[in-house]
């Protein structure tokens, strides 16, 4: 009960004109920041950062967890309508939300993006307000091995994402972890394949890469084939678009199921939301009925993406009020922030400044109700895109594409790497080579490089396999892809879509 | 004749302009280029400077923030502006080493720059989990021998300055470990906390605000006031290890004219005087200091003697 009087508090704290202000513009902050390709959550919080520097801590801190909740859940708009995350772990959300708003159901999309965000919230926020104790004592309990192990866990993802096609997602997430032997050795500071550019030492920009291989690619092959002619898909006039209740009411174990997988993988430092939305994914996949649905715009898909990067929010913030060691880049933001209004992230924040701490767990349930209040009104708006006739839409694509590579750091490297990636993105798809195992590669790469050398360093490789935690999630990972392996050879009638490579 | 009217009150214009320029430097914005994001340690130093020079002069500062590559990024694009004293660099001693550890060249990437204020030291030491059987300088050195070589010492990106320090007290206590690299400074001390190392290389701030971590000693002349229990290293019988720093400062393009570099020294000494700035860090265990361009570069000369000593000696570099 004493949690209730502390929460309480916290949401006094809330009443009055000011904060509610500081939250909506954080709230708004945080959407347009998150819908624009080129600005990842972290960033956004990073953005408005010196805002908060006048203001009071506990305001500060309330307003740049407002945008990095409100962020996660705007880089799905984009990803819903014109097949561009906004942000990294929006990417999953493309794989099911662009189909849907390819078939002139965008409203459900957008919709169900929404809702997933804001119950993948709660449920983040419920977790780590309920269980941080015990869930940083997890966090503890992973070494590189588990690291390792649980980057080699995202990556047998794959063996459900490839849809069949075993051998192009084989080779796509090949090179996508290739990519990532590019630049400066994360062990030793060796250079590799640099060619002495300075901004290719920590290798390729994430984002710029992101847009290009979606986005870019996506407006190439659209150019080739003439579809930008083609009328765009004008949704049914006497329908509503949005989904109803009852199919919300559908998703809901859905969503429970994939906030907590967003939320317990948020916590450990470097996995964050992109990571725990494949997971998530991949898991909503192997449970339901309908697996075949799965990448052709299903419901489920879209919930199963949203609710775990918003949960993720949550997990990132339990090493960083337990251990003062920030979850995620945009965490580690947060951490920054708190520094320079000298306050200790830490668990001395709890004893020290409990009204900070409990502001902040009621400003995360305030915000996200006002997520659901501004994403509601805005959805009105972006379905709107769905009319925008391809003519048009296509060259903003491309103008944006090229700003939001451009803004990650100021830098014209970054459009050429877009741009070139754009092109590779094309060359793929054209081959019937999907995109998005790249983008695992070169997420996951130097987690799982990294991880590898120093558990080795540390104590021989031996340690994947007498660490309990470690040898489990191997073996769940082996078994994730040898399963669906051994099913498909039995059955070889229900592998599909391999023509084009042939 | 014409012409060279023309010309000559073109040149006049010019010669007066650059003349009311250099007389009321700075009358344009100055640019602080952070090679670490928002929030990061030196981007906090960077602002709070500026929030506590603003009440000692009515120049705008702009805080820009240029990552990667481990501060290189940040260096070219200061490297890439005009030396006229606008745009200026916020160091710390891991840029020292990263242009050493890939092979930059040392008189573009350092010298190419005049170090013009150095704001602070903060002492380097040896950070361990409370509850761990390692959890003192003797038993540390104890386990270091029991383990002959495999014990584990954890800290940020290898060749950095911490894992410089780290080579520095093998060497001079006579022990050998191996340095564990993580992404971050708190993810290796996460590391330490579950029990992958047995002891962090870092500075006195780390342990603030975490629970179960102890300093067990300290790089420093003297004990430090705020940490009164920590022993210096020199208390524990290793010599040579009296001054092991990480400092920051602001460094400027080589070439900017001398009045910009005064006002910067001028301006220093006026922000160290203030004690906002000191409780800022010294509450951390930081000794703020106030050296002008002579004592910054004299330290900048050490750092790049000790580290190709031990960089070579332990074989990062050749």
């Amino acid at each position: 009960m004493e949690l209730f009087d502390h929460l309480l508090y916290g949401l006094q704290n809330l009443a009055g004109v000011t904060p509610v202000l500081v939250v909506i513009a954080g709230v708004v902050v945080g959407i347009l920041g998150g819908a624009m390709p080129g600005i990842s959550p972290s960033m956004a919080v990073a953005l408005l950062l010196p805002f908060t520097f006048g203001m009071s801590a506990s305001m500060g801190i309330v307003m740049l967890c407002a945008i990095y909740l409100a962020a996660n859940y705007g880089g799905s708009i984009t990803a819903v309508m014109i097949n561009t995350p906004g942000t990294p772990s929006a990417v999953v959300t493309a794989f099911d939300g662009y189909p849907l708003t390819r078939k002139g159901q965008a409203g459900t999309g957008l919709g169900v993006s929404l809702i997933a965000s804001v119950v993948g919230g709660f449920v983040g926020i419920v977790i780590l307000i309920l269980f941080s104790g015990p869930l940083a004592r997890l966090a503890l309990k992973f070494w590189p091995a588990e690291y390792f192990a649980l980057a080699v866990l995202g990556l047998s993802t794959i063996a459900s994402l490839g849809g069949g096609r075993w051998l192009e997602s084989f080779v796509a997430v090949l090179l996508g972890l290739l990519l990532n032997t590019i630049g400066l050795d994360p062990l030793s500071g060796v250079s590799r394949f640099t060619f002495d550019i300075v901004r290719l030492y920590d290798g390729f920009s994430f984002i710029p890469v992101l847009i290009g291989l979606f986005a870019l690619s996506e407006v190439f092959s659209c150019i080739e084939s003439g579809e930008v002619n083609a009328p765009s898909v004008v949704p049914d006039k006497d329908k509503s678009p949005w989904p109803s209740v009852r199919d919300y009411l559908k998703l809901k174990y859905a969503m429970l199921r994939a906030g907590i997988i967003g939320t317990v993988i948020g916590i450990f430092p470097g996995a964050g939301g992109t990571i725990a939305s494949f997971i998530a994914y991949d898991v909503e996949k192997r449970v339901s009925n309908d697996p075949d649905s799965f990448g052709k715009g299903t419901p489920f898909g879209v919930a199963a993406a949203e609710a775990s990067n918003s949960a993720s929010v949550g997990g990132a913030l339990v090493p960083l009020l337990t251990l003062g060691i920030p979850g995620s880049s945009s965490a580690a933001v947060l951490l920054g922030a708190l520094m320079i209004h000298e306050l200790q992230p830490g668990p001395e924040l709890f004893t020290k400044h409990p009204e900070i701490v409990y502001t902040l767990f009621s400003s995360l349930f305030v915000a996200n109700i006002f997520i659901l209040i501004l994403g509601l009104l805005g959805a009105r708006l972006w379905i709107r895109t769905a009319l925008i006739p391809k003519r048009a839409l296509y060259p903003m694509i491309l103008a944006f594409s090229f700003i939001g590579s451009f803004a990650v750091r100021s830098s014209m490297f970054d459009v050429g790497v877009c741009l070139a990636f754009g092109v590779i993105g094309w060359i793929l798809t054209r081959y019937d080579v999907p995109v998005s195992p790249v983008v695992l590669g070169m997420i996951l790469g130097t987690m799982i490089e990294q991880n590898l050398r120093t558990t080795i360093m540390m104590g021989g490789p031996g340690l994947f396999f007498s660490r309990p935690l470690s040898l489990a999630l191997l073996t769940l990972a082996f078994a994730s892809v040898l399963v669906p392996y051994l099913r498909g050879r039995k059955s070889p009638s229900s592998r599909k879509g391999a023509g084009g490579a042939a | 004749m014409k012409r060279t009217v023309l010309w000559l009150s073109v040149v006049a214009i010019l010669v007066s302009s650059a003349c009311a320029a250099l007389a009321a430097y700075p009358e344009k914005p100055i640019h602080v280029v952070n090679y670490v994001g928002p929030g990061g340690l030196m981007d906090v130093t960077s602002r709070k400077f500026v929030s506590v020079a603003k009440k000692f002069t009515d120049a705008t500062f702009v805080i820009e923030n240029k990552e990667g590559a481990g501060g290189l990024v940040g260096m070219q694009a200061v490297l890439e502006q005009p030396a006229d004293g606008y745009t200026v660099f916020a160091a710390t001693t891991s840029n020292i080493a990263k242009v050493l550890t890939s092979k930059k060249n040392v008189d573009e990437y350092v010298w190419g720059f005049e170090w013009i204020a150095m704001l602070m030291k903060d002492p380097e030491c040896l950070i361990a989990a409370e509850k761990a059987p390692v959890n003192s300088w003797e038993s540390l050195v104890k386990d270091a021998k029991e383990k002959n070589g495999a014990q584990l010492w954890t800290g940020p990106a290898a060749g950095g300055n911490d894992h410089l320090i780290a080579m520095k007290v093998w060497d001079k206590a006579g022990i050998v470990g191996k340095w564990i690299p993580y992404k971050s400074g708190p993810e290796a001390m996460m590391a330490l906390l579950s029990g992958q190392g047995v002891v962090y290389v870092g500075n006195p701030a780390d342990v603030g605000g975490r629970e179960g971590f102890k300093i067990i000693a300290v790089a420093r002349g003297e004990r430090m006031k705020q940490f009164p229990d920590v022993p210096t290293f020199a208390e524990l019988g290793v010599k040579g290890l009296e001054d092991e720093v990480m400092w920051r400062g602001f460094a400027v393009r080589k070439g900017t004219p001398e009045e910009a570099i005064v006002w910067w020294e001028t301006l220093l000494k006026k922000v160290v005087a203030d004690p906002e700035w000191r409780g800022f860090l010294e509450k951390d265990g930081i000794d703020v200091v106030d050296y002008g361009r002579k004592e910054f570069t004299e330290q900048i000369k050490k750092d790049l003697e000790d580290s190709t000593t031990y960089l070579r000696k332990y074989g990062l570099i050749k």
